[in-house]
């Protein structure tokens, strides 16, 4: 299962989305792939039986200079549940009350810019990238 | 002892940012307690110029929890500039998917965001009044909590073609008819999610021993009510008559078209706040502080109107011996009471014949240039207000939402339980919970409700009698 998310309106936010639409077009084999605009606790029921989940999103990284680095910094802290939650709460709800450990990785691009997409062509190349990746591990 | 302010922030375990101030006298005493909206959104002025029939959309992403209340709402203000009422398909499918945002919205709050506080207590310890906590402890009801959200939300993806800012609803009606299939999925989930609401609710009542002090001093003071009504005065979330009551229960207005809600609504601006303070005018401001939100529609309401929910409403009523119930702890209770009400109504328009008819949508050009949409969301009433040029250009905005209704009274709320559980001398961890629990109560929706940029985050903050903060207590 590979999920992206975020708000396609608000720029480098929908990098996630953007992802996906492009695996849109891939043959990734026993993939699913969702699309959405932010976690929410029941997604877990569409995870119960998958072994391995990727999270697509933007991060916010403070000094970032559009350089388009592609990683993943998760350092999650926060427990608090709203209406949307962390890839971390996902994956300990999954562990918690379903019994269920799926492997899980998160891809993220680092932006500071949630207002536009800043370069277009890198962006879509960071997009390519991830897209490039996926489908080769698969 | 010096005076001295508690500062409260970010308040946890609400949707948005806020803090609250109490003020302490000489004594360590509370003298005074306000929660404050820190951030801004500005959605009235960001609306103006464009198309009325962008509305719907662009109200819509004032928030991620209630979208679908919004755009209800909105395309009712716009059917008002259309001349049009929506076919009777075309309302009941407005209808269910207001019900099923309704029901996600309620459990989020009850599973989610309050739940920690009846399961282990207000005065436990605050690492363990979360939801990690919840699913060591209560995977069950960890599960139902996700379980009767995902019921709400399938039923928006069904319809409105994704869970979260669905633009299926439009002027005039919905964009698309449903078919028999659709309807059989969301029928087929109904016993399961009944089953959810009926042993929440029975999980509520049977602890609500516990928490007597909570109730009696959890915002439980005297004040009018405000709800939507149908025709025969029974719980209403789409249509109706709004209808103003006191704490004794006597009608103050009634059969009020919403559209004429101005001539009984004021909204008063505070300065230490972003969220308005709507009243009712011929009471004036502060004086007429009203409650909206599911404690209120349960108190205006003569009945739901449906059968389960019809037996737990006469136990609700009982609460205050067929008095206006005056506890907003209760708003819990009323909420899971609404829960069960959502469902077997969207049973029941799921049901009628007219339902999956295709002729769903009405269409006319522009014949007003205002127009007033008014609907129950989840945390109480909520007013679209929109004038327009005669090409459908937007002039001008204004938005009463269902969380500002509640301002006054929250703030009375926070500062009741502020005096009844603070002590300036020894601030304890649960009092501080509690002044935040009150909040929950009313679940306000804080990105919502305020239309001013920037996010501010929410803190306690203690001030001495000189307004100097002496204290700030980061609740994050």
């Amino acid at each position: 299962m590979i999920i992206g998310y975020g708000n396609t309106l608000r720029g480098e936010d929908g990098f996630g989305c953007d992802v996906i639409k492009k695996l849109e077009n891939y043959d990734l084999k026993d993939t699913k792939l969702i699309s959405t605009f932010q976690l929410t606790p029941e997604l877990c029921l569409d995870l119960l039986e998958v072994s391995e989940i990727i999270f697509i999103d933007a991060c916010y990284l403070e000094n970032e200079k559009y350089h388009y680095h592609l990683g993943c910094s998760i350092k999650e802290e926060n427990i608090n549940l709203s209406h949307h939650i962390s890839p971390k709460m996902i994956i300990k709800l999954l562990e918690g009350i379903y019994s269920k450990k799926p492997q899980y990785s998160i891809f993220g691009m680092f932006t500071n810019n949630f207002v536009q997409i800043h370069q277009i062509n890198k962006y879509n190349e960071s997009v390519d990238r991830i897209c490039d990746f996926i489908s080769h591990q698969n | 002892m010096e005076k001295k302010k508690i500062v409260i922030s970010p308040v946890t375990r609400i949707e948005g940012h806020a803090k609250i101030t109490i003020d302490l006298n000489e004594q360590g005493s509370v003298d005074n307690a306000r929660i404050h909206v820190t951030q801004f959104r500005g959605f009235e002025k960001i609306c103006e110029g464009r198309p009325y029939t962008e509305m719907p959309a662009l109200t819509a992403r004032t928030c991620g929890i209630c979208p679908v209340s919004h755009a209800i709402s909105s395309t009712k203000a716009c059917d008002e500039i259309l001349a049009v009422r929506p076919p009777k398909a075309g309302r009941n499918l407005r209808r269910i998917i207001n019900l099923a945002q309704i029901i996600q919205s309620h459990a989020l709050n009850f599973y989610h965001l309050s739940a920690p506080d009846f399961v282990y207590g207000f005065d436990a310890k605050k690492e363990d009044r979360n939801i990690f906590k919840m699913i060591q402890t209560n995977p069950e009801m960890a599960k139902d909590g996700i379980q009767l959200r995902a019921f709400g939300q399938k039923i928006i993806e069904n319809l409105g073609g994704k869970r979260i800012h669905p633009t299926w609803i439009v002027p005039g009606g919905v964009s698309h008819a449903i078919t028999q299939e659709q309807k059989d999925e969301i029928l087929k989930q109904i016993p399961q999610a009944m089953d959810i609401a009926q042993r929440t609710l029975k999980y509520f009542v049977n602890n609500l021993h516990k928490f007597q002090k909570e109730i009696d001093s959890f915002g439980n003071f005297p004040s009018l009510f405000m709800g939507l009504v149908n025709k025969h005065g029974n719980l209403e979330h789409y249509d109706g008559f709004l209808r103003f009551i006191d704490s004794e229960g006597k009608v103050l207005e009634n059969g009020i078209d919403p559209k004429f809600y101005k001539n009984y609504i004021g909204e008063a601006v505070e300065k230490d706040t972003y969220l308005k303070s709507p009243y009712y005018k011929p009471l004036g401001y502060p004086n007429g502080m009203y409650r909206v939100g599911p404690l209120a529609r349960l108190n205006v309401a003569d009945a739901c109107g449906t059968p389960l929910a019809d037996k737990e409403f006469e136990k609700f009523k009982n609460l205050n011996n067929g008095k206006p119930v005056l506890n907003s702890f209760y708003y819990h209770y009323a909420r899971i009471i609404e829960i069960i009400y959502g469902i077997e109504r969207i049973e029941e328009l799921l049901n009628e014949p007219q339902t999956l008819d295709e002729n769903i949508r009405s269409h006319a050009n522009i014949n007003r240039t205002k127009g007033v949409g008014c609907s129950e969301a989840p945390r109480g009433t909520l007013f679209h207000d929109y004038d327009v040029s005669n090409d459908g250009i937007i002039t001008g905005v204004n938005l009463i939402i269902a969380t500002g209704n509640n301002n006054l009274a929250m703030n009375a709320g926070v500062k009741q339980v502020a005096q009844t559980f603070v002590d300036g001398n020894n601030i304890t961890d649960g009092a501080l919970n509690r002044v935040e629990a009150i909040i929950r109560c009313f679940d306000p929706c804080l990105s919502c409700s305020t239309h001013a940029l920037g996010i501010v985050s929410s803190n306690i903050e203690i001030r001495d009698h000189h307004k100097k903060i002496v204290n700030i207590i980061h609740r994050n």
